[in-house]
């Protein structure tokens, strides 16, 4: 009664991250299945139909659908085509497990269930982990008061209205100015909702210099710098919310609290990976990024064992701020997991890896990958985000063993916008023990 | 003398504005203090001194309304057009003119165990429940525990059924087919002062008629728990101490007892009592006044409320509110018994204090909190409640603020002698009380519906006769829960519905089947809110991020209205507010 599909790639995910993986996986020869929870590819893109995805790779403004379809469209024809690629889609993953194969190595086993599919494993030697993120919730930000309706995360909110046609609210408030809170304040504006404001805890916005711009700024919107809103109140509907502002730590400060009637607060205070499916696996975390430790390749770092296959990409390794780059780690992801599930079919040695730890040192909030495999030679690509704004910018030089590998200069750095560096793994010197991530003032450096 | 001195006593500690009286062989407590805290200690004060109870009219100038306070019905203030989910429109009034045998007022935990017990004999049975399903407020906001029994006082009517309860949830989870387990509760002993109290423990335990308890070594609690920080001496542990899901246990029980034939009648808010002589005649509802032999106050928070409508208000409540945190399914891991510090279990004279709870469905529970505030059904959290559980986080090494999901807030009802008010009314011939009923009366609803039921029968059985129900049938038909289930049980599900394959709520994996059947159950969840207390859709890390919409088009569809009209909670609660452009 439980049918059994085996894959040399399985893709966990059908958003940007794993389309992309799924499609790189089968151009490289790899049978690659797709298993992905809703009925349609393409992930939060669907929902986003608001511009500006695919500057970076298709050097044009395309809406979130539009860019999605670039890939699934593709999928859909390769799956038409043949057996190297298979979707499942509204097929949702009960369990993860792994399995020894008859030549001792490792397949990973996941139980899954669909309406259309019923019950049915699918296994596989290489997985890739493309399951993204999802929001924080106003609880998880401390936000006090009853539990009325009319509390909305951002991307809840926004799939009410572009997907299902519902308002939530008529007078709203935003608690964040993350990239999907301003992209939501311009969208319940054009719909006709009154948007009282922005609210943002830290004294700059969280989202990108142009969704300030574009979003609010164009439309009159109210930007609140270091206020946050502390309480809603009402218990059927909200009936308003106390705001207050707050100190440098973001406490809020007693006697600044103020009132203001609204109907709906909209809370975009943030993204956590979701990867519950490889804790499961035994993964563990990097508390900056809240997703696996990984090499260049998005494969699993901690293996002691050479013949783990686990491969993560996307904003399941961290979050992104362009679907561009995310795109990129499953293109990146994809191959690598095709080639290590040909190397373990035909019984080729998986060549021993050589992990340096990347170090992003102060000023830094996170680098991914974690490690760099020295051995895999070639160019890896480093993602980084700074920690506080560098209006004036920077230098950033990678460095190695006491050599420089990289040294890249920055007109400006901020948080919300992550950076990525390309750097030679062969200039990593033999032996190195740690790539650190070092930033300097702009005057330091010289540039490429 | 004794009155003058109590008197006496109350200006020394709430001011010379205070004044009490004897009524009837309760105290009543009358005046007016300038706080909330005045108010507290002139009844704490007044408690235990000789008087059936205590009824504090006190007004506290800081909150006076809170003297006035009356029930509100679901359908209050909903306007027109606002009731949503097809619900009962208010002006309706169905049950006008109809006669029942007993009414429990109150659907909470205890008014659907009593109601269920009754369902065993052949009278008719009508629940009155104000909100727009039952457990909305008390049985849905605690943390779930069944109690051991330890913590009550000894020769209270709390530890006599509290004990009694907690032996009878196993069998009766059983029957009601939903989960029930004894994870055990340790008391952990932070000094070797503490562990030299465990003579006077078991001594206690013992008093109350506890089943079982162990003295564990600090080296056996290590064992048993490896993540508890600190220097610890040991713990006393008290094995039967379980845990249930309390919302999944009121609403199996309300379904129970209509199976059984109880009406359950939702959006039926009680207001008044006709009397003639010493008996009550009829029930007033916003639905409509219906005749009636018996009546059960089982109305939690307005318990007092009720009891004066037929003017045996012998007792007062006031409200201790308590706060509990949900903390990640990841939590679970870490723990495996109840567990809480002495030095937290004193902290507050009238509660244990709280801990960290496990839940059926893997979650640890951070709490409850105990603040005495004004206002019973008022559920607001606040940043300082907060700060009380962090205190319990820090009890496990594993655990952390930034595990919470969520957290809330319940109310729990207490009579200023702190004790469960079950008894039959003096004042009139066919009331009786189930009131009063704080922690740990989730543990104890089993054995108080079974007096309550035998005091209301007694009653009946005056005027009318009784004879068991025959077809009354002890096992629920248990919904399907996916989760529990085999690859293989599940596949074949799946193969007959394939709606049990379409996973809805990815954090607490809930398919769109369970979410329909509790649509179609014979209590129907008619809001998110309520397909939460069924299937746990949306209580999951997320938090209803993902699945909200979903859940929203199944409730539309089964209920057959408009996605716009799917409310949170019932009437005056709808999730949206109207439609875009492009859709108008």
């Amino acid at each position: 009664m439980v049918s059994r599909k085996d894959y040399d790639v399985l893709v966990v995910g059908g958003g940007p991250a794993g389309l992309s993986a799924a499609l790189s996986a089968a151009e490289n020869g790899a049978r690659t299945g797709i298993i992905e929870r809703e009925d349609r590819l393409g992930g939060i893109l669907k929902q986003c139909v608001h511009d500006g995805f695919g500057l970076v790779r298709f050097g044009e403004q395309l809406a979130g659908p539009e860019y999605a379809r670039r890939f699934a469209d593709r999928v859909v024809e390769a799956t038409s085509k043949g057996t190297v690629l298979a979707t499942h889609l509204g097929a949702f993953v009960h369990a993860a497990r792994r399995e020894t194969c008859g030549d001792g190595g490792v397949r990973y086993v996941l139980e899954c269930v669909s309406r259309d599919e019923g019950v049915f494993v699918a296994a596989a030697r290489s997985l890739v982990l493309a399951t993204g993120c999802r929001e924080r919730t106003d609880r998880q930000v401390f936000i006090h008061g009853e539990r009325p309706a009319g509390v909305f995360t951002a991307g809840l909110a926004q799939h009410l209205v572009n997907i299902e046609g519902l308002l939530p609210g008529h007078r709203a408030v935003i608690l964040g100015s993350g990239d999907i809170g301003l992209i939501m304040a311009r969208r319940l504006f054009l719909e006709g909702v009154e948007v009282e404001g922005v609210y943002e805890i830290k004294s700059e916005p969280s989202g990108l210099s142009r969704n300030v711009r574009q979003c609010l700024e164009d439309f009159g919107i109210p930007l609140n710098l270091s206020t946050t809103v502390t309480a809603v109140h009402g218990d059927r509907r909200v009936q308003g919310v106390t705001v207050a502002s707050v100190d440098r730590r973001g406490t809020p400060i007693p006697g600044s609290e103020r009132y203001v009637e609204c109907d709906t607060l909209v809370l975009s205070v943030g993204l956590i990976p979701e990867n519950e499916l490889a804790v499961s696996l035994g993964l563990a975390l990097d508390p900056a990024t809240r997703g696996p430790r990984v090499d260049q390749e998005g494969r699993m770092a901690e293996a002691e064992r050479a013949d783990e296959g686990i491969f993560v990409c996307g904003n399941a390794l961290h979050v992104n701020d362009l679907v561009d780059y995310v795109s990129e780690s499953g293109e990146q992801a994809g191959r690598a997991a095709a080639l290590f599930a040909a190397a373990r079919r035909e019984g080729v040695p998986i060549p021993e890896r050589e992990l340096i730890p990347v170090k992003a040192g102060s000023g830094f909030l996170y680098a991914v990958p974690q490690f760099i495999d020295r051995a895999r030679g070639g160019k890896a690509v480093l993602y980084f985000r700074v920690n506080a704004t560098r209006a004036e910018g920077g230098v950033v030089r990678v460095a190695s063993g006491g050599a420089t590998v990289l040294k890249k200069r920055y007109a400006v750095l901020r948080p919300p916008e992550m950076e990525r560096l390309e750097i030679d793994v062969a200039a990593v010197p033999e032996g190195a023990t740690q790539i650190s991530l070092e930033l300097a003032d702009k005057g330091e450096g010289d540039g490429r | 003398m004794k009155l003058e001195k109590l008197r006496e006593g109350l200006r020394r500690i709430a001011g010379r504005d205070v004044d009490a009286r004897e009524d009837r062989g309760a105290i009543v407590l009358e005046g007016e203090t300038d706080t909330w805290e005045a108010r507290l200690a002139a009844g704490y004060f007044a408690a235990n001194r000789g008087y059936r109870g205590v009824v504090n009219d006190i007004v506290a100038a800081e909150a006076p309304w809170a003297a006035t306070e009356q029930p509100r019905g679901a359908l209050t203030g909903a306007g027109n057009g606002d009731v949503g989910n097809g619900d009962v429109a208010s002006g309706e009034h169905p049950l006008e003119g109809l006669s029942f045998d007993v009414a429990v007022v109150g659907g909470g935990v205890v008014g659907c165990a009593i109601a269920r017990e009754l369902s065993k004999w052949r009278i008719s049975v009508i629940l009155l429940e104000k909100e727009e399903d039952v457990a909305c407020h008390t049985s849905s906001r605690n943390d779930g525990m069944i109690h051991d029994g330890f913590a009550a006082k000894p020769g209270t009517r709390k530890a006599a059924y509290n004990v009694r309860g907690n032996r009878l949830w196993e069998p009766l989870a059983r029957e009601l087919g939903i989960e029930f387990s004894r994870p055990g509760s340790i008391v952990i002993y932070e000094s070797r002062a503490h562990a030299a109290l465990y003579p006077a423990f078991a001594s206690r335990a013992a008093k109350n008629g506890v089943d079982g308890w162990e003295y564990w070594s600090a080296r056996r609690l290590r064992a048993e728990e490896p993540w508890v920080t600190g220097d610890q001496h040991g713990a006393f542990f008290l094995p039967s101490a379980g845990i249930i899901s309390p919302y999944k246990a009121t609403v199996a029980l309300a379904e129970s007892a209509a199976a059984n034939g109880v009406r359950i009648s939702l959006f039926t808010l009680a207001t008044g009592f006709e009397r003639e002589g010493n008996r009550i005649t009829h029930v007033r509802t916003d639905r409509g006044n219906f005749s009636v032999k018996v009546v059960v106050n089982a109305a939690g928070n307005w318990a007092d409320v009720v009891a004066g409508w037929a003017d045996d208000r012998f007792f007062s409540l006031h409200q201790r509110r308590g706060t509990d945190m949900i903390l990640d399914v990841q939590s679970g891991d870490f723990q495996r018994h109840i567990m809480a510090k002495p030095s937290l279990l004193q902290a507050r004279t009238h509660t244990k204090g709280g801990g960290l709870v496990p839940t059926v469905e893997g979650n640890i529970l951070v709490g409850p909190t105990a603040n005495e505030l004004p206002g019973r059904e008022l559920y607001a959290t606040s940043p300082a409640e907060i700060r009380q559980l962090e205190r319990h986080i820090g009890l496990n090494l594993k655990l952390s603020p930034s595990m919470a999901i969520t957290y809330f807030a319940g109310v729990r009802p207490c009579t200023w002698e702190e004790d469960f008010v079950i008894e039959p009314s003096r004042r009139v011939a066919n009331l009786v009380h189930a009131a009063g009923i704080q922690s740990p009366g989730l543990a104890s609803a089993p054995a108080i519906a079974e007096d309550v039921a035998k005091m209301t029968l007694d009653i009946l059985g005056t005027s009318t006769r009784i004879v068991p129900n025959t077809a009354f049938r002890p096992f629920r038909e248990a919904p399907v829960d996916l989760r529990r289930l085999s690859l293989e049980e599940r596949a074949k599900l799946v193969a007959r519905r394939p709606e049990y394959g379409r996973i809805v709520c990815r954090c607490e994996e809930v398919s769109e089947g369970e979410i329909r059947d509790a649509v179609r159950a014979p209590l129907s969840a008619r809001s998110l809110d309520a397909v939460k207390r069924r299937v746990r859709a949306g209580m999951g890390r997320c938090h209803g991020g993902f699945c909200t919409p979903r859940v929203m088009e199944i409730l539309a569809s089964e209920l057959g209205v408009e996605l716009s009209e799917v409310t949170k909670k019932g009437p005056g609660s709808r999730i949206a507010l109207g439609e875009t452009k492009r859709r108008a």
